[in-house]
């Protein structure tokens, strides 16, 4: 049978209906990420091991998780040297909530190192490609759990976001990459990069895939004091509501944009008009401000963060950090440091709470809020170096989401003249995943995002 | 000559004993388990591990603070504090900064009759390191001990001698048994006392411009000992005309003295921030009300009612009072006795009193047993007057000149004979009734 | 008006020394120009007033989630496992060069 572009839902009733077995699908994808790897780097371990359970809503179902998520036995690295040879003695919360769910991991992806930067480039394992052109970045830091959905390596993937780690990536790759809101999703067993913003999340080939996933991951977990007591919503049967909803737009999201990806942006803001939507103008804050707050927050956490990593007790010692982690780690000591902290640190959580309320201001008038996910599409590897503030401005979209927060998510939206996918953004209300989703599920009904996800499947056929 | 002024402040540490360590569920009863077997991925501080705090922990502070007559803060927050040492696992302790639980508290002693009161600037919430043994080349680790929930409580700056550090240390050290928040073991560092001291002019006001921390002593006379060490070596210097160094230092219990561990050149920046993984405690009127319930009456509470009520002396119910268990045994015993005793009544509680400091009578005993063995060492004796009488008819001619001092006028002299009676008696006789009878013998 | 924060090169060993690094020369002179560089990025956030702004320390709005004391731990790692990830060990206890 020809399961290549199968969703998780679709191989849901393939596994229900006996027509593929689930070591049959484990071995699939194995067999083509393997095959394929050498192209993509999207891996960096592959458990071969690993059996899924013949239980549960997932049962038979192999996936892939970015590899700062711990899972027992199997190596954990984080794309760094320092914990090279690391075998976690336990599993993340989300790896637990879908192994019960009857998941098996059948590879850990690649990633940017300490998921420090937005190209997976610098990971020490070298870098993932982008299966649209394997001369470009997939984008980071999930890039190889993105570029391993594209290129239908893995049904799905579980990546996890500080600010666009999900969304950047799924948008050059062109697939769907879901950031829920802090606190929805346990940080437990996640290696730990800005303790305040990091967030776990899908990346899928489908809007009703992510909404799945969400659901077996999200809830409060007793060993994540962050996150909330709030119940569950059945994301995948919310996904039916014909909703109605008032989508925000401004032009500060528009700023410093490509123009093709401008075009994409509009093109599909005019589909949300015509099945419906009202389109309204608003006014935030610039994104500029959220960049600076959390460059300041997130370098502060990653210093405090990785003070664990001396080699004593596992991994390797500190001379072991690549330059992008050290560089962190002083900035984030001088942010903190006697006498700077009321500049640095207490300032930026100050402004925080100005981007939390401009938003706040804004879900008073509109439902959800539309920008183009990344200024451009995917970059040349190597790239990056070339932009200013070592190109950490790809992110800038996606970073008032991550201070504040809230949920969003990218889905493609057409290719740019050099065939490269475009990312659209929906962010939603805190805690209102439900809207974002449903609203990207009635974008994916009504255009099938343009056949994009269905085309990059066939690179790889 | 110029007279100097010791200025002490003190920090505290107690591990309290609740049966869960501060921020995991592993056992926070460390002691001697195999080394690193008592672990999980929060203590151990490996990638991905969060903490969650205990409810408990946080109960008892307040308990200590309330203790302390501190006020609450109703918002209080956990915080990093960085720094690397091999026994901290994550580079961090999580304790608080600006927003401790309680602060502004105070302690009195009393001494040589007068009352002294001690400020408490805060008491905190934090983790305890894992231990290190240093042998041969090595430096050898066990985390069993990390993250036990540790309370800190830091006094204003207020002693100026070592007696009156030790009896508010002995003071506190009472006040924690009370409340049975940890089990306040000095051998095995439950409680770790740090005292930081400076010296000043007596004329001067306000503070020396340097202090010196001495770290980690987990003994009331080592303290005073180092608080002693240090204010002679700071005078020593300063009538050189020298400040003595901010530093560190630690205190070497073999030779009793104090040597220099860290300088100010080197001190630590700690890095504090709000730990992000834990999200703020607000504490409620009601749960403040339902903590200070909890509150047993303090030692000083019960030296004070034991004067009053039962009229004893002030050092005999401090004596009475330093082990809630054996205030608590006495009291059982004089209600147990109170309703149904021949001894009288006033002089019940001083009597009881005697017996429970002298250990006289094994306050082991279940306190029912107890009373009945007091009621019969207390109670008159049963006198064989025809014994006494023929005794009495001993003692006096034994004693002629005494008699004859007695009969002349010396009213005392009669005491002298009573007590060679009871001795010849061999304690079988009432003083009361060999009086009497003596008297009548004599008239 | 962007002030330009001027990192002295004893600050970033200063900074190394607390953060418990090793640089290089090399990277302490390529630290001294990209932390310059992000300070002067984030110097815009000077251009907003936040005069009686409260510092947003919480990522949520949840207080007081604690455990109960006494919870069943039910994570707790074996010796081996606590140890299995290093070879700095002796005798179960993790070992490093003497310290004092
Ligand atoms: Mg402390
Ligand atoms: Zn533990």
């Amino acid at each position: 049978m020809n399961l290549l572009g199968k969703s998780l839902t679709q191989l849901q009733s393939l596994l229900k209906s006996k027509e593929v077995t689930p070591s049959e699908l484990t071995s699939y994808f194995t067999e083509r990420s393997k095959r394929y790897n050498k192209d993509l780097n999207a891996y960096l371990t592959f458990a071969d091991k690993e059996v899924s359970s013949s239980r549960g809503e997932l049962a038979g179902i192999p996936l892939s998780i970015k590899d700062n998520f711990c899972t027992k036995g199997v190596k954990t690295t984080a794309a760094s040297k320092v914990l090279e040879n690391f075998i976690p003695p336990y599993d993340a919360t989300v790896v637990t909530n879908l192994k019960n769910a009857g998941v098996s991991f059948f590879g850990k992806t690649n990633m940017d190192a300490w998921a420090h930067g937005s190209s997976t480039e610098t990971s020490d394992f070298g870098p993932a490609k982008n299966p649209w052109s394997i001369e470009r970045t997939p984008g980071g830091s999930s890039g190889g759990s993105a570029s391993a959905v594209s290129a239908y390596l893995s049904p799905a993937s579980i990546g996890s976001e500080t600010a666009g780690s999900i969304r950047q990536p799924a948008s050059w790759c062109g697939v769907i990459g879901l950031k829920p809101s802090y606190g929805r999703v346990s940080r437990y067993g996640v290696v730990a990069m800005g303790s305040s913003l990091d967030c776990p999340g899908p990346i899928t080939s489908t809007v009703e895939d992510a909404a799945l996933l969400l659901k077996i991951i999200a809830g409060k977990d007793k060993y994540d004091a962050t996150t909330a007591d709030i119940p569950v919503v059945d994301y995948q049967s919310f996904l039916q509501k014909k909703n109605t909803y008032t989508i925000g737009i401004t032009d500060e999201y528009f700023v410093g944009v490509n123009n093709e990806v401008k075009q994409k942006v509009m093109e599909s803001i005019s589909v949300f008009e015509r099945i419906g939507h009202k389109v309204k103008k608003i006014k935030l804050m610039a994104p500029k401000y959220a960049v600076s707050v959390y460059t300041i927050i997130q370098r502060a956490e990653v210093s405090s963060n990785l003070g664990r990593y001396t080699g004593i007790r596992f991994g390797k010692d500190r001379s072991f950090f690549g330059g992008e982690a050290k560089k962190r780690i002083m900035l984030g000591t001088y942010s903190l440091s006697h006498g700077y902290y009321d500049a640095y640190y207490k300032t930026a959580q100050k402004v925080r709470t100005l981007i939390i309320e401009d938003f706040k201001r804004v879900f008073n008038e509109v439902d959800v809020i539309l920008s183009p996910t990344t200024p451009g599409t995917a970059l040349r590897l190597g790239e990056f170096a070339k932009y200013p503030f070592f190109g950490e401005v790809m992110d800038i979209l996606n970073e008032p989401a991550a201070v504040a927060g809230i949920p969003a998510i990218s889905v493609p939206c057409g290719l740019d003249s050099q065939g490269l996918p475009v990312g659209l953004q929906i962010m939603g209300k805190y805690f209102d995943e439900k809207s974002v989703l449903n609203l990207a599920y009635q974008f994916e009904k009504e255009t099938n995002f343009f056949d994009v996800i269905k085309n990059g499947f066939q690179n790889y056929h | 000559m110029t007279i100097y002024k010791p200025v002490i402040g003190l920090e505290i540490h107690v591990e309290l004993s609740t049966k869960s360590k501060m921020f995991c569920q592993c056992n926070a009863d460390y002691f001697g388990k195999a080394p690193n077997s008592n672990t999980c991925p929060v203590c151990l501080g490996m990638p991905g591990g969060l903490p969650v705090p205990n409810k408990k922990a946080i109960e008892w502070t307040v308990l200590i603070g309330k203790a302390l007559n501190c006020s609450i803060n109703k918002l209080s927050k956990f915080d990093r504090k960085h720094y690397f040492y091999p026994d901290l696992p994550k580079g961090y302790q999580i304790s608080q900064y600006d927003e401790p639980i309680a602060v502004n508290g105070y302690l009195s002693i009393k001494t040589k009759g007068r009352e002294k009161k001690f400020r408490v600037h805060r008491v905190h919430l934090e983790e305890d390191t894992g231990k290190l043994m240093h042998s041969g080349e090595d430096t050898l680790i066990d985390y069993n001990r990390s993250s036990v929930p540790l309370v800190e409580i830091v006094t204003e700056p207020d002693f100026d001698s070592a007696e009156d550090v030790k009896q508010f240390l002995e003071e506190l050290h009472t006040i924690i048994t009370y409340l049975g928040v940890s089990d306040a073991n000095m051998e095995k560092g439950s409680m770790r006392l740090e005292p930081n001291i400076s010296v000043k002019e007596v004329t001067m006001e306000g503070l020396p411009n340097y202090k010196v921390e001495v770290k980690n002593i987990n003994s009331f006379n080592f303290v005073k000992r180092a608080i002693d060490y240090e204010v002679k070596r700071h005078i020593d210097l300063l009538e050189k005309g020298q400040t003595p160094p901010q530093e560190t230092r630690g205190f070497n219990d073999a030779k009793m003295i104090t040597y220099s561990q860290r300088t100010k050149e080197n001190a630590q920046d700690y890095r504090y921030f709000p730990e992000p993984d834990i999200p703020p405690l607000e504490l409620s009127d009601q749960y403040l009300i339902e903590i200070e319930n909890r509150l047993p009456e303090m030692p000083a509470e019960k030296i004070k009612r034991y004067e009053e009520n039962f009229g004893l002396k002030y050092q005999d119910a401090f004596l009475i009072t330093r082990e809630k268990g054996v205030a608590d045994y006495y009291e059982n015993v004089i209600n147990e006795m109170k309703s149904n005793t021949i001894v009288n009544r006033d002089e019940l509680p001083q009597k009881l009193a005697n017996f429970v400091i002298n250990k006289k009578v094994d306050v082991n005993l279940p306190f029912k047993e107890f009373a009945s063995k007091a009621e019969e060492l207390l109670k008159p004796k049963q006198t064989d007057l025809l014994l006494l009488n023929k005794i009495i008819e001993k003692v006096i001619s034994a004693n002629s000149k005494v008699v004859y001092d007695y009969k002349s006028g010396k009213q005392n002299a009669v005491m002298f004979l009573v007590g060679q009676v009871m001795k010849e008696m061999k304690g079988q006789a009432d003083a009361n009734t060999v009086k009497e009878e003596l008297l009548k013998r004599l008239l | 008006m962007k002030k330009t924060v001027n990192l002295s090169k004893e600050d970033i060993l200063h900074l190394a020394q607390l953060a418990n690094l090793k640089l290089s020369e090399k990277e302490v002179i390529t630290f001294q120009k990209q932390l310059t560089e992000t300070l002067d990025y984030v110097e815009n956030l000077n251009e907003l007033n936040i005069k009686d702004i409260t510092p947003t320390n919480y990522s949520t709005d949840i207080k007081n989630c604690t455990f109960d004391d006494g919870t069943v731990c039910e994570r707790m790692f074996s010796q081996e496992e606590a140890l299995e990830n290093t070879n700095e060990k002796k005798n179960s206890y993790f070992v490093v060069k003497r310290i004092m």
